[in-house]
């Protein structure tokens, strides 16, 4: 950092120490300059958090000298609440669920919620709630009701809000953690604006690639900084990010694969880089012999014909009767037919409001069609009685499902379900050890729901649905707001379950998961836009059509698209990395043969 | 979604009614709803009714607004009406079944004390649609003003009016979602003896209790993040300032409250 520019934040040698001895903060020393955007980096439950209220005055360590605006909070521990006081006024705060940052019920006078409790005067409170409000795209929404937003929408009057207040430094916690692909950019589009205007941003994600955008990037691990210093160099350390529970942005990824395959592209985080790299390697390679070509499309789902369905919806619509706006109906779901055979994954994707979750309702049995038929494991929902059939054999995970666990212990959480079933006590204990085993819980029965980490709520609630031992598994989001670890791990063990022979149904932000399933069903404004197998959905013709349903391409494929409008004579249209890594390492290799 | 109440449901628009002050509102709505309890003649019924409509329409309010509004409480006035239609006797026999009677004071009963509810509801539904919860907060906290002075936390009640009214539907999808939860779980609610079902609810309170509470915490964080510190040095963005409109609006519900109460003693 440049001699000679002020600092905003100065921590020195500080800890915090949670109730339960748990030590969120470990000997931090840490400087934030004026003007930066720094990016902190962490699995979940490595002290994040903990250091984003720390940086905006919210928490005081219990050791350690703390500086903010330079005002001194703390000194040796000893707390000095008057300058924590003058200090918090000139600090903005941002975190994950926008929901609970919002007061009121009319936007406008939820970002003046704040300038009014700083006490500035009405005439200036006016002026600030139409400019933040300009800047983070909102302004026509000045009189809606916050709840009937979408989630990005909320996430940017929460920030409005805070922008309000004219801090110096602005921490955003996760701001995009429960967005969809849309949502996010429109953060991050923001975000890019404040640094223009000088503001000081931490940025706290569980996003790489959005971590590419910052000055400077920090690395948590259980309470202490593992590694700091620009994108690139806290990237090249490859391996421990990994042992950190975290991975590069898919740039690096993919230069560290392509030299692992013998290709000489320099290890870099910046996409240009590396694409410009690669062409350069493979010209001269001869002309265009079959392009569009696909690799390895295995000749799967052939006997699709005699499998017995899994779900079959046939024309169904829906409204929500009860709209509290227009108290007429609105459309969630138009026309919508759907066939899963028994034993596929089936990725349902679509933008926030497109009915995602609507038709997994339906699936599930707990709303019925205004017309057409749900027929789930050979059960037509309809009919009240045969809906009892259904009990346990269809499990539903839904958003956060760890906000739901409720007993005392892990085990009696698990069993709840079986319990119901009524099932003899040592088949429900046999079932809850099998459910524990596969989240990876087992051990953990004695504990108390509340006291795991994040990563392992989403699984102890999982498990709870898999102690059912379902048939047909409905998620909806399975992966929202974890660490790219609990990705991982959640993406293994759905994997793991569908080896068993269950079907699986989950909604998902994520292309580059969707295009992992067997099939792909892609909604858009309650209409079915595409319904087929990952790659059928996911190709260069249908790229404007997803843009538009507020939808991407997966990663793999927008590189290999991109790669192949440079002149890369790409052979296929890989939709996973490994595929696409190989691809290019046959279109450069045979540009070196001739 | 059946859970959904329809408080705070502020409609926004700029009619004569959205202008006025929201302490006249709130005094103006409360003085009617109590009021009502003066109609017991269809004179004064009617009158109620049509000072009511006459709101609705300076307010600009779209009618099924007003219906919505006032439509989960057409279930309740039901078995009231009944109630009364069975069990108020007086007057003429009109029916006599086996126990049943209807008599003509029943009728009476049945149509006047539910229908001067409706009044009474649609003189809130007026406040609430028109007046920001912020606004309506604003009022509160005018009114428990005398609280505060005697010591007592009445900008903070006013407060937590206020955040409740936001939290209500956030709330009420909380628990739809955790009903549906446990149904798919094989939780019997709604099924099998009493016993059974207040045993089912537990679990369903419980988890409902943990997200309240994690609600609550990230609440605090916001406002401690917004730098919330009760009312002192807090400014307001449209301080509260009584007008002639305010005055007028005061006199003409006064005087309104007054001819329903003199119709009564007139007839």
């Amino acid at each position: 950092m440049p001699m000679g520019t002020p600092l905003v934040a100065e921590l020195s040698h500080v800890s915090l120490v949670y109730e339960g001895d748990v030590r969120a903060l470990d000997d931090v020393s840490l400087t934030v300059a004026e003007g930066e955007r720094l990016c902190i980096l962490g699995a979940n439950g490595s002290g994040k958090s903990t250091l984003a209220s720390v940086l905006c005055g919210l928490l005081a360590p219990d050791e350690g000298d703390v500086t903010l605006l330079g005002e001194r909070v703390l000194a040796g521990g000893k707390v000095d609440f008057a300058a924590y006081g003058r200090a918090r006024r000139r600090l903005g705060l941002v975190f994950q669920n926008p929901d609970d940052q919002i007061v009121t019920s009319v936007v406008e006078e939820d970002v003046a919620f704040g300038p009014e409790n700083l006490g500035v005067t009405p005439q200036e409170i006016g002026q600030r709630v139409e400019q933040e409000l300009r800047r983070t795209a909102m302004g026509e929404f000045a009189k809606a009701d916050p709840t009937r937003l979408s989630g990005g929408q909320k996430q940017r009057v929460a920030i409005a809000g805070a922008l309000a207040m004219h801090p110096r430094v602005l921490v955003l916690d996760e701001p995009g953690a429960l967005l969809d692909v849309r949502g996010r950019r429109s953060v991050m589009r923001v975000m890019a604006r404040l640094k223009e205007s000088g503001t000081t941003v931490v940025h706290i994600t569980h996003f790489m690639e959005e971590a590419l955008a910052a000055d400077r990037v920090i690395v948590m691990r259980a309470g202490r900084v593992a590694l700091s210093g620009t994108p690139a160099e806290v990237f090249s350390h490859s391996g421990e990010l990994r042992s950190l529970g975290l991975h590069e942005p898919f740039a690096a990824r993919l230069a560290g694969r392509l030299q692992e395959l013998g290709l000489g592209v320099p290890w870099t985080t910046d996409e240009e880089e590396l694409a410009q790299a690669i062409s350069h390697l493979a010209e001269g390679v001869g002309p265009k012999r079959g392009a569009g070509g696909r690799e390895e499309a295995p000749p799967r789902a052939a006997a699709a014909d005699e499998r017995p369905l899994a779900v079959e919806l046939r024309e169904v619509c829906y409204s929500y009767q009860e709209d509290r706006r227009s108290a007429q109906a609105r459309r969630a779901l138009e026309d919508v037919s759907l066939c899963i055979a028994a034993g596929d994954s089936l990725a349902i994707v679509g933008q926030t409001g497109s009915g995602k979750s609507t038709l997994l309702r339906l699936v599930c049995g707990l709303e019925l069609p205004d017309s057409g038929s749900v027929r789930v494991l050979g059960v037509n929902t309809a009919r009240r009685r045969e809906r009892r059939l259904l009990r346990g054999r269809v499990g539903y995970v839904m958003q956060h499902p760890e906000r739901q666990l409720f007993a005392e212990t892990v085990a009696l959480d698990v069993a709840f379900g079986p319990t119901n079933l009524g099932l003899p006590a040592d088949e429900v204990e046999r079932r809850c050890q099998r459910a524990l085993e596969l989240v990876g819980l087992l051990g953990k029965e004695g504990c108390s729901p509340f006291e795991l980490s994040g990563g392992q709520q989403r699984m102890c609630a999982i498990a709870g649905i898999l102690a059912m031992q379902p048939e047909l598994l409905v998620l909806d989001e399975p992966m929202a707001g974890l660490d790219p670890l609990g990705r991982e791990r959640v993406a293994e063990l759905l994997g793991r379950i569908k080896g068993r022979g269950c079907t699986i149904v989950q909604v998902t932000h994520s292309m580059d998961g969707a295009a992992l399933a067997d099939r792909v069903f892609v909604l858009d404004r309650t209409r079915v836009l595409a319904e087929g197998r990952p790659e059928d959905i996911f190709c260069a013709e249908n790229e404007d059509a997803l843009h538009d349903a507020g939808l991407g391409l997966p990663t793999p494929l927008a590189w290999a698209l991109a790669l192949r409008d440079r002149g890369v004579n790409l052979q296929a249209l890989p939709l996973t990395a490994e595929g696409l890594a190989r691809a290019i390492a046959r279109a450069c290799q045979a540009g070196e043969v001739r | 979604m059946a859970l959904r109440l329809t408080l705070g449901q502020y409609y926004p628009g700029g009619s004569l009614v959205h202008r006025l002050d929201p302490r006249t509102k709130l005094a103006c709505s409360l003085a009617c709803t109590l009021a009502v309890f003066f109609i017991g003649t269809p004179p004064q019924l009617a009158f109620g009714l049509a000072g009511a409509l006459a709101a609705t329409a300076l307010a600009q309010l779209p009618a099924r607004k007003v219906i919505a509004s006032i439509r989960p409480l057409v279930a309740v006035l039901l078995v009231l009406s009944l109630f009364n239609l069975l069990f108020v006797r007086g007057g003429e026999t009109l029916l006599s079944w086996r126990f049943l009677t209807v008599t003509t004071a029943g009728v009476h009963a049945a149509l006047i004390f539910s229908m001067r509810l409706v009044v009474a509801v649609m003189a809130m539904a007026i406040l609430l649609l028109t007046t920001t919860p912020m606004q309506l907060t604003d009022a509160f906290d005018a009114f428990l003003e005398p609280l505060a002075r005697l010591g007592l936390p009445g900008h903070e009640l006013a407060m937590v009016f206020s955040l409740m009214l936001r939290f209500i539907p956030t709330l009420a999808d909380e628990t739809q979602a955790i009903l549906d939860a446990q149904s798919m779980r094989g939780a019997a609610l709604g099924e099998g003896s009493p016993a059974r079902r207040l045993r089912s609810v537990v679990p369903v309170l419980v988890a409902l209790l943990a997200s309240s509470i994690h609600h609550a915490e990230g609440l605090s964080r916001a406002l401690d993040a917004r730098c919330y510190a009760g009312g002192a040095g807090r400014s307001h963005w449209h301080p509260l300032r009584m007008t002639g409109r305010d005055w007028l609006a005061l006199a003409v519900v006064a005087s309104w409250i007054f001819a329903l109460i003199l119709l009564g003693h007139a007839l």
